[in-house]
């Protein structure tokens, strides 16, 4: 299975429903995008992502430089 | 005394109890149907909060737009539901000057927030039903806790623990990414946690007694305590909180409806968003937090508490209107005691309308100056209105009067370029770059010239009377 997102074929199932078979939940392990079974989805194209774009994303808060003793 | 809550369902019973809160009984979807139920709330005039008992695949229920009307804030504060925003607004700023009220630490067993465990196999999804708000949103999106971290340097200091509202996203079963920005008081700990590669212990508190999620959203200073807020406002009754079971430091409302515990990731960044937020508008992917949760309690068959973000108006639109106006008049009224109070609360304060009495002439100006030296202000105030002390600036009808009769815009209006903005504000540029827009709609008064003064119109001494008789004929019709 592709992400709808990034494209990549790094798709596992995150979990399935707690009660019945009603659906699964699926999560992209390269851009974290998550979706369910049952849902219709169609990531506009403003929100698609390369994978090798995400480590260029703004990081938020910034990681701060290690405390030296 | 004011009528308070001891916890979300104490609400949840007066809300149903004066027609505010409706309960959908038949199975729904998780999408899209709740996130288009708390959008539909916001389109209609009654706003009920509505309460889902069945959710597809899912054990327990969930409630949304608890907060989202002006009746359902009217009765969190223990008014009649039918109190004007100025009435409540004056309610606030009276309750506000009793803090501290110390809140009282439970033990474990009286906490019902303890009713159940978990410490193995944590599956968020056994126990919220999670579920996406609106379509375009990155994942299933929490958007409604009250996260609880303390100082990584004065652990026991309470008053550094921070409760505060940030938009959480489930990337697994067990971990969620955090919204951080860096002017919150959680990125102050978070900072002082990853300079020595340290997790940062959280505890997560969903589903809580209205004034507690009424505080984790407003903005107070760092080494301020939330919880002693709930009881001032609470109108001097304490709310009750418990010890975390994995933090000796971290204290969580004692009956909430779920508790998660565990710790932020030091030093990882993964990818979060996008998600629909309160400007209405997505704000786009970025590299953020990520927390390890390791350890659930929560209540017997829990309640999820979560709210819906669109275009304003919607839920967080009430939620953040007036515990955003309080603080600004207080910082406001303490230096220039002739503001008469602040409607901070469009777009979370990025529009602000003063009421202001005028001493002297360009009087007024000086209060917006002094809003764009608050904490809140500087960056997030964008466009300021002054209007007389006797317009009510939560009566936009009389603001829109003040603005048609009172400005003249070559001498009234005034904008100050290359100042900090608010981020999320996309018409910010760059972001966090904005001007300032001030409208000064109070009347003239010396030594400014007023060419054409004018006498305003009075009403008959007669009319709270009448107010009041009309009031109450609506509300008998009503029942």
């Amino acid at each position: 299975m592709r992400c709808p997102r990034c494209d990549e074929e790094n798709v596992r199932v995150m979990t399935k429903s707690p009660v019945g078979d009603a659906w699964e939940v699926y999560v992209c392990d390269t851009c974290q995008y998550s979706w369910r079974s049952t849902e219709e989805i169609h990531v506009h194209d403003v929100f698609k992502l390369k994978a090798a774009d995400i480590p260029k994303l703004q990081q938020i808060p910034p990681v701060p430089p290690l405390k030296t003793k | 005394m004011a009528k308070s809550y001891k916890d979300l369902r104490e609400f949840l019973a007066t809300l149903e109890a004066e027609g505010q809160l409706i309960r959908i009984k038949e199975e729904v979807s998780p999408e899209p149907d709740i996130g288009a139920a708390g959008r539909a709330c916001a389109n209609l005039e009654e706003k009920p909060a509505v309460l889902f008992e069945k959710v597809k695949g899912y054990k327990y229920s969930v409630v949304t737009n608890v907060h989202g009307s002006w009746a359902n804030h009217a009765l969190m504060l223990g008014m009649p539901k039918n109190s004007s925003i100025k009435e409540q607004f004056f309610e606030l700023n009276r309750r506000w000057d009793k803090f501290p009220v110390p809140p009282v630490i439970l033990p474990r067993e009286q906490a019902k927030c303890k009713e159940n465990t978990i410490t193995e196999n944590i599956n968020l999804f056994d126990i919220l039903p999670l579920y996406r708000i609106n379509d375009q949103d990155g994942g299933f999106f929490i958007s409604k806790a009250s996260v609880v971290t303390g100082d990584p340097e004065e652990p026991e200091n309470l008053d550094k623990l921070n409760v505060g509202t940030y938009r959480i996203q489930v990337k697994d079963v067990d971990r969620i990414g955090i919204q951080a920005l860096p002017f919150h008081d959680i990125a102050i700990q978070l900072r002082k946690a990853e300079k020595v590669n340290e997790p940062l212990p959280i505890a997560i508190a969903l589903g809580n007694s209205p004034l507690v999620t009424f505080m984790a959203s407003t903005p107070v200073a760092y080494n301020q305590n939330e919880y002693e807020f709930v009881g001032a406002l609470q109108d001097g009754v304490p709310t009750e909180i418990v010890k975390a079971d994995t933090a000796e430091h971290l204290y969580v409302p004692a009956h909430a409806e779920v508790v998660l515990e565990g710790y932020v990731i030091p030093r990882v960044r993964t990818c979060e968003g996008p998600f629909g937020e309160f400007p209405g508008s997505y704000s786009g992917a970025r590299l953020q937090c990520e927390i390890k949760i390791t350890h659930i309690t929560h209540r017997d068959n829990p309640i999820f508490e979560n709210l819906y973000l669109g275009l304003p108006w919607t839920e967080i639109d009430y939620l953040m209107a007036l515990n955003t106006s309080v603080p600004i008049y207080k910082q406001l009224k303490a230096t220039i005691p002739e503001v008469q109070a602040v409607n901070a609360m469009y777009t979370h304060g990025i529009g602000e309308i003063i009421s202001v009495k005028s001493r002297y002439g360009g009087f007024a100006k000086s209060a917006a100056f002094r809003l764009l030296c608050t904490p809140h202000g500087t960056a997030y105030a964008k466009i300021i209105i002054l209007v007389d002390e006797f317009v009510d600036p939560f009566n936009l009808e009389q603001v829109m009067w003040a603005l048609t009769t009172r400005v003249k815009p070559t001498k009234d209006v005034s904008i100050i370029q290359n100042c900090a903005g608010m981020p999320l504000d996309p018409s910010s540029y760059p972001a966090g770059m904005h001007d300032k827009l001030i409208i000064d709609a109070t009347t003239p008064v010396p030594p400014e010239p007023n060419p054409r003064a004018v006498e305003l119109l009075k009403p008959s001494p007669a009319t709270p009377k009448w107010e009041a008789i009309i009031r109450n004929f609506m509300n008998q019709q009503a029942k």
